[in-house]
């Protein structure tokens, strides 16, 4: 956030367990930073958050560890295999000595091997993430954020870097995970056809603000207007599903 | 645009510029190809002294190049593993605060801007002639250099993969360990052989001074009028960074390539 301008602005947001949330707007709207804030990526200036009715403001690291978050650059060690990005959502319930030595216990192992065989990537489990595609990256990613066992799972605009084919795929496996393990999900997504397919709830932001909450299939065009203005963004994106 | 000639004037000035640069540095240092070709009968005269090469004393000369791989071993690892730590307090991206961060920089720059002989001189004051001086000379060497490119390679590491790290509530520590490490790796280990071979090199050069290994046989031969030791000699150190080049391309290679298989089969 910077000095002069704030990014996001007097929002307020009360999300239930269990709903899968998608945000909608712009770029530079303010949809990364509200993710980013949720678990303290980016502190906010001012403003309180709270999981499960407990505030959350001094335990930063507690609190990430309970959020997994996706993003849309996969943001994997690329030198490293599936099998030791995914071990990083594990990270929180090791020691730095265990971190150093590289010693997991049996159940971290268990998880990690679970969760890559979730997403179905068993066969490549040992491969360098660099050996695969933008769809199996991903796949890695949500692993990763799996293995945290997390309350919330975070989405910063997933499957922005893939073809449509992948897009589907990515968000169709994420829904059926998430779905399983009754997932909280708070997911910045472009594309209105997955918004509406997606997501139980939707929220449109602007310059900052929420100008949108509602349900995903009562959203007009004149809605989307408001939210992505008179501009080609809305007609390249939000006439999709309409 | 103003053309003097059809050349633009900004290009004039700067290949004036550049003659008179040169003009002045070549003035300077002497520097003229009548001389170097006057010297070519005394160079042919002196590297003909130099045949055959004199055996005789080759368990000696041997014995002094292991030394000097051994000062360049020790000098070698002791500078990365002093830079290693000291390089996360100089990188932006890292480092706990601004004045560390130029505190430790500057220490690097003061450490790498004196060159290992100076270092060799000060050591050989401080502890005497023998090797252990020229090892106190690379470290200190290696240290300001290595620290100075591992914390630069620290700093291009993709800030969004520390991001996704610290995302999954991992300690400082860790995201180092686990998602800054793997990323530099690979230019930590090419900065350190780089420096294992070059340090091979400035060691036989320490012995000029005192500091030990094979450089100390070769002044001597060189001031004995023993040409067909210093042959003897140069072929050894030849050998010696031939068979070091292979070496630091094997291990850069078995490295690279190399990729931890930790875990197990768990899914069956």
């Amino acid at each position: 956030m910077g000095r002069d301008k704030k990014v996001i602005d007097n929002i307020n947001l009360h999300i239930k367990k269990g709903e899968n949330v998608a945000i909608i707007g712009l770029s530079g709207s303010g949809k990364s930073t509200l993710l980013n804030c949720i678990n303290r990526l980016v502190e906010p200036t001012s403003g309180e958050i709270f999981i499960d009715g407990k505030n959350i403001n001094n335990e930063t690291e507690k609190v990430r560890g309970d959020i997994g978050m996706i993003f849309q650059n996969f943001n994997l060690v690329n030198r490293e295999t599936v099998w030791s990005n995914v071990m990083n959502g594990r990270l929180k319930n090791i020691s730095t000595v265990r971190t150093i030595l590289n010693r997991f216990s049996r159940k971290d192992k268990k998880i990690v091997a679970e969760n890559i065989k979730l997403v179905g990537l068993e066969k490549f489990a040992y491969n360098r993430v660099t050996d695969l595609s933008g769809g199996q990256k991903q796949r890695v990613a949500i692993a990763r954020a799996l293995s945290q066992n997390p309350k919330i799972l975070l989405a910063d605009e997933p499957v922005s870097n893939l073809d449509p084919k992948l897009m589907n795929e990515i968000l169709d496996l994420l829904k059926d995970i998430c779905d399983k393990k009754r997932l909280t999900v708070v997911a910045s997504l472009h594309f209105l056809e997955f918004v509406k397919k997606y997501s139980t709830r939707v929220i449109g932001i602007k310059e900052g603000k929420i100008i949108y909450d509602g349900d995903p299939n009562e959203l007009t065009e004149r809605d989307i207007v408001d939210i992505y203005g008179e501009t080609k963004d809305w007609c390249t994106f939000g006439k999709i599903g309409f | 645009m103003k053309r003097f000639f059809g050349i633009k004037r900004k290009s004039l000035l700067l290949s004036i510029s550049i003659v008179i640069i040169y003009y002045w540095a070549l003035k300077g240092t002497g520097t003229n190809p009548i001389a170097l070709a006057k010297g070519v009968p005394y160079m042919i005269d002196f590297v003909s002294r130099m045949f055959p090469p004199d055996f005789t004393n080759f368990n000696l000369f041997f014995m002094k190049a292991m030394e000097t791989l051994q000062m360049a071993i020790v000098g070698s690892t002791l500078g990365a593993l002093i830079a290693l730590p000291l390089s996360f307090l100089a990188a932006r991206n890292v480092t706990p605060n601004k004045t560390i961060y130029h505190f430790v920089r500057s220490i690097f720059d003061i450490f790498r801007g004196i060159n290992e002989i100076v270092w060799g001189l000060i050591f050989v004051a401080m502890v005497g002639l023998g090797p252990f001086p020229g090892v106190l000379a690379l470290t200190a060497h290696v240290t300001g250099a290595l620290g100075r490119y591992f914390s630069e390679a620290i700093e291009t590491v993709n800030p969004d993969v520390i991001k996704a790290i610290v995302s999954t509530g991992a300690s400082k520590t860790q995201v180092i360990i686990k998602g800054i490490i793997p990323e530099v790796k690979p230019l930590f280990l090419n900065y350190s052989l780089y420096y294992f071979e070059n340090n091979f090199r400035a060691a036989t050069v320490l012995g000029l001074v005192g500091a030990g290994g094979i450089g100390m046989e070769l002044i001597t031969s060189m001031r004995l009028f023993r040409n067909q030791e210093v042959l003897t000699i140069l072929i050894i150190m030849i050998v010696m960074v031939m068979l070091i080049d292979r070496f630091s391309a094997y291990i850069r290679k078995k490295v690279i390539k190399d990729i931890s298989l930790d875990g197990g089969t768990y899914w069956n």
